[in-house]
């Protein structure tokens, strides 16, 4: 349970955000103990919801001065826990700071508040021809400063790159509070060491995002979507491989496994996926109109190729959005199929996916547990959908064992631990998967220049130094 | 502390009430798709204030980890609107709506709801007391009491939910003559576009019979007889059906589970001896909770059952009217603000209906506000059970209805008919508000489907 904050604190903070967005209740606080990721509960010692800039740095420099830990929170759609709170900590959150702040439709650029919805910036932007490019498959509900924290990717990025791409400054608030704006559209150029790519993917280890600038993108002219259907996920993974060998450039190439097909037909969303067969392939091309139904033609043939029963073509916006909206609410729909879903997230090279994925189902046989496949084939990027149930404590520890098989699978054949979703407090673990005791030092430095006193997000992204390494001892020789 | 809580009589019925529930719940993933969705989380921020917050909540009554007496119990769950805006973003479906309506009934067991709420809830379940009641409001309304205790009323104080009160029955007044002004004496000539297109055939005629209602029938007595006529123009026989009573929509929402039961009951046994085949509703929220009164007795299997029944064949009528085409009328050339009520749109998925409805009234622009998906506000009387944030989503609600600046609003619910109305009239641009049904009447009117009898202008 956690301690409650000392009354002066408390005041302190409602003095700066206002009473009503100061929540220290226990009962009140519930509904804070998990994010996207509900296997992991801690609830916080108090929420503080501030709406600018302004507020955020003196909430900083109160809790901070108070040395009191800060976890950031968005919307809380994050998958790997990463805004699970700490005991001891108080979460930040920016749901008030929801604002887009500037659109620059002549240099494609927008400035918005952490906060805001990313479909909506898409929105706001449409009207000038512009659009956001990185769309994870929550982007009707997660926050620009969660995808910056997390370096969020999606469907589409197998084409046009993650977050990272497109952040061109940022407004932060450092430890203590201190406001500090890196980069800046007019300062691409090479002027020093790129300190907001470095802040873009910290997992909120390193401060807040306050103010976000972003580079934006024309609306793409013309757009074909296919949806090819296999007998088997292998077929499926053959396809994908045929179709990125033969030199296409696919916008998207998303793979769809029988049992999430069964889960999205079952729920609101029902997309005129086919039942009964063993995957689909959702495949888009974007562009200017010109060569686009060459290039859909070939993947076609890519398709049937690797033995596709059917590939379909959707016909109008209405049938493409119906196939998006599918996927992009794949996750959700499985709480169709069990109460609790651990979706985890890696990267394999694409030649290797049929492959990890015949082992990943034996992984599933052999641990007695239900395994969905969803992920963003084009750039090898799995997200195998563990289901399970709480409450079941056996089942829960296999599902921390066939994780861990899974993650190891992916790295033995030269992937990593995550795609897209972050590191959190899910993957630390697996962290010494990928990276041996001289990287998780670097990792450990780079995050103490940002937080010398271990008060941003503890206990997220790197492991504790193993006692008795040599990393502890050097840690101690730094510190002595 | 899992253990004590259980014992307690309320939070022991709900466990129970959600543990039958289990299915409705238990699908809730905690992906979030939902807080964008919610119209007090977008003001407030706080997820305690968004429908995953909510589930988890009633989850946590359920798990013993929260009492229902509780202050984030009864605080959080008597703040959502029940727009059911969440419902529809839901991948997993989780029934929202009817998990609400159960933890309000357990949450008013907890803890007595405001006297506001009991009288309201005493007198809708009441028929003489109702039409007192609305016989009052007529009064207040026909003298002009009521406009002008709203225009003098203090804003704030005391006395500020008299006088949001007195707009929201100013703003039932009917609005027709200024439409008609606006639009101009009907045309000699048909209409181009307005052909009268043929009635159902006899052989096709279904017999149907039109939910009163109890704010209908006290107030906007107008919008049941428009409701009427426009069906009968498009080949129904509409039947009168005695001994109906009140939904039970506000009773089901207000945390009066039972009390909704008893009026469900009434209509179910009603609308069978009435022997139709389809139950029309011209109100959004008593539509809603109607085509629902299956699950309201879910304990009761045979009652369920029936209730089922009566649920398969309720109709909203803009859903039974565009169905039937609905034939064009004459020319009534005004400009309107479309808003969507949430209880059609997100409850029942019925957003195109009410507008192929208008769709039949030639020289009607329709203009759809921005934000129409959102809620008003109205929400039964959330504005007086919660001044500052009904009035917050209730004042931005008004803005887009005025940026859309046509002659008049439209929406086919009298919450929102009432709630809209009475924003424009505290903002001093009291204007009309319509329910589709009433500009196909003056259109039918115009073309003359209802005969010469009927001079305009005569209501």
């Amino acid at each position: 349970m956690s301690r409650p904050l000392p009354g002066p604190t408390v005041r302190g903070l409602e003095a700066i955000v206002g009473p009503e967005h100061v929540i220290t209740h226990r009962d009140r606080l519930l509904a804070y103990e998990s994010d996207g990721l509900t296997a992991y509960r801690v609830a916080p010692r108090a929420v503080v919801l501030p709406a600018t800039t302004e507020e955020v740095s003196k909430v900083v420099e109160l809790l901070h001065g108070a040395r009191i830990e800060i976890v950031p929170r968005g919307a809380g759609t994050g998958l790997s826990g990463g805004a699970l709170p700490t005991e001891d900590g108080v979460v930040v959150g920016t749901a008030r700071m929801n604002r887009v702040l500037s659109i620059d439709p002549v240099d494609r650029l927008a400035t918005i508040q952490p906060g805001v919805v990313n479909a909506r910036l898409t929105e706001a932007t449409r009207p000038h021809g512009l659009y956001y490019a990185p769309d994870p498959s929550s982007q009707s509900t997660c926050t620009l400063g969660g995808n910056v924290a997390e370096n969020s990717g999606g469907p589409h990025c197998l084409k046009y790159g993650v977050t990272s791409r497109y952040v061109t400054g940022l407004t932060v608030v450092l430890t203590g509070g201190r406001v500090v704006r890196l980069g800046g559209a007019g300062r691409l150029a090479a002027d020093g060491l790129d300190l907001v790519g470095l802040f873009v993917g910290s997992e909120g280890c390193f401060g807040i995002a306050t103010e976000i600038e972003v580079r934006l993108l024309p609306l793409p002219a013309g757009v074909r979507t296919l949806l090819g259907m296999f007998d088997t996920m292998e077929a499926a993974g053959h396809a994908v491989t045929a179709i990125i060998g033969s030199g296409l450039m696919p916008a998207a190439v998303e793979i769809i496994d029988k049992a999430t097909i069964d889960a999205v037909e079952a729920s609101v969303f029902a997309a005129g996926y086919p039942k009964g067969v063993g995957a689909a392939l959702v495949i888009e091309f974007d562009g200017t109109e010109a060569g686009l139904d060459e290039d859909a033609d070939r993947a076609e043939a890519c398709c049937f190729e690797a033995g596709a029963t059917e590939v379909r073509r959707a016909t109008s916006e209405e049938e493409r959005l119906a196939l998006w909206r599918g996927r992009k609410k794949a996750f959700g729909a499985m709480g169709r199929i069990a109460p609790d879903l651990l979706v985890q997230d890696a990267t394999v090279p694409r030649t290797r996916l049929p492959e990890v994925l015949a082992r990943i189902a034996e992984i599933a046989v052999e641990y007695d547990l239900t395994i969905a496949n969803v992920f963003h084939a084009g750039d090898g990027n799995l997200h195998p959908n563990i289901l399970f149930d709480r409450d079941d404590a056996d089942q829960l520890e296999r599902v921390e064992r066939a994780s861990r098989e899974i993650m190891k699978l992916c790295v033995s054949v030269g992937g990593t631990i995550t795609g897209e979703h972050g590191v959190g407090v899910d993957k630390r673990g697996y962290m010494d998967l990928v990276h041996n005791e001289v990287e998780l030092d670097m990792l450990r430095r780079v995050r103490s220049v940002f937080d010398p006193d271990g008060l941003w997000n503890p206990d997220k992204v790197i492991p504790p130094v193993a006692s008795g390494s040599p990393a502890e001892a050097a840690a101690e020789a730094v510190s002595a | 502390m899992a253990g004590p809580a259980l014992t307690h009589a309320p939070a022991g019925r709900l466990a129970d009430a959600l543990e039958a529930q289990r299915e409705r719940l238990l699908p809730c993933v905690h992906c979030g798709f939902c807080l964008p969705a919610c119209p007090t989380y977008n003001r407030l921020g706080d997820e305690n204030d968004s429908p995953r917050g909510r589930l988890h909540l009633m989850q946590a009554v359920v798990d013993g980890r929260l009492e229902a007496s509780s202050d984030a119990f009864q605080t959080h769950i008597d703040r959502c609107l029940g727009c059911r805006a969440c419902e529809p973003v839901c991948p997993s479906g989780v029934e929202y709506g009817t998990l609400l309506e159960l933890a309000r009934d357990v949450a008013a067991d907890a803890r007595p709801p405001g006297l506001l709420t009991r009288l309201l809830l005493g007198v809708m379940a009441r028929p003489t007391m109702r039409r007192l009641f609305f016989l009052g409001g007529r009064l207040l309304r026909g003298s002009g009491l009521a406009a002008l205790g709203a225009s003098v009323l203090p804003a704030s104080g005391p006395l500020g939910n008299a006088r949001l009160g007195l707009a929201m029955l100013a703003a039932t007044r009917d609005g027709r003559a200024q439409v008609r002004q606006v639009a101009g004496p009907p045309a000699t000539d048909p209409v181009e576009g307005a052909v009268p297109s043929p009635a159902a055939a006899p052989s096709a005629r279904r017999r149907v019979g039109v939910l009163e209602g109890c704010v209908q029938d006290g107030l906007f007595g107008r919008i049941n007889e428009a409701t009427v006529r426009t069906l009968r123009a498009n080949g129904f026989d509409v039947v009168r059906v005695p001994r109906q009573d009140c939904c039970g929509a506000l009773h089901a929402h207000g945390g009066d589970l039972e009390g909704a039961r008893r009026l469900a009951r009434r209509n179910v046994e009603a609308f069978e001896r009435a022997g139709i085949d389809l139950v029309v509703v011209n109100a959004a929220g008593c539509g809603a909770v109607m085509k629902e009164y299956g699950t309201l007795f879910e304990a009761e299997p045979a009652m369920a059952e029936r209730a089922g029944a009566f649920s398969g064949r309720v109709r909203d009528v803009n859903e039974l009217l565009a169905e039937a085409g609905p034939r064009a009328g004459a020319s009534v050339a005004c400009s309107v603000a479309y808003d969507h009520p949430c209880h059609l749109q997100h409850a029942q998925g019925l957003a195109e209906p009410p507008l192929r409805v208008l769709g039949a009234v030639p020289g009607v622009d329709v203009r759809i506000v921005a934000g129409a998906d959102e809620c008003c506000g109205g929400a039964g009387i959330y504005g007086m059970t919660h001044p500052e944030l009904g009035g917050r989503i209730g004042r931005d609600k008004v803005a887009s209805v005025r940026a859309a600046a046509a002659d008049a609003a439209c929406t086919p619910n009298p919450g929102c008919m009432m709630q809209i109305g009475a924003g424009l009239r505290l903002e001093g641009v009291p204007g009309p508000v319509f329910h589709p049904v009433e500009l196909l009447d003056m259109s039918y009117e115009r073309a003359g489907y209802y005969g010469t009898a009927r001079a305009e202008g005569g209501a």
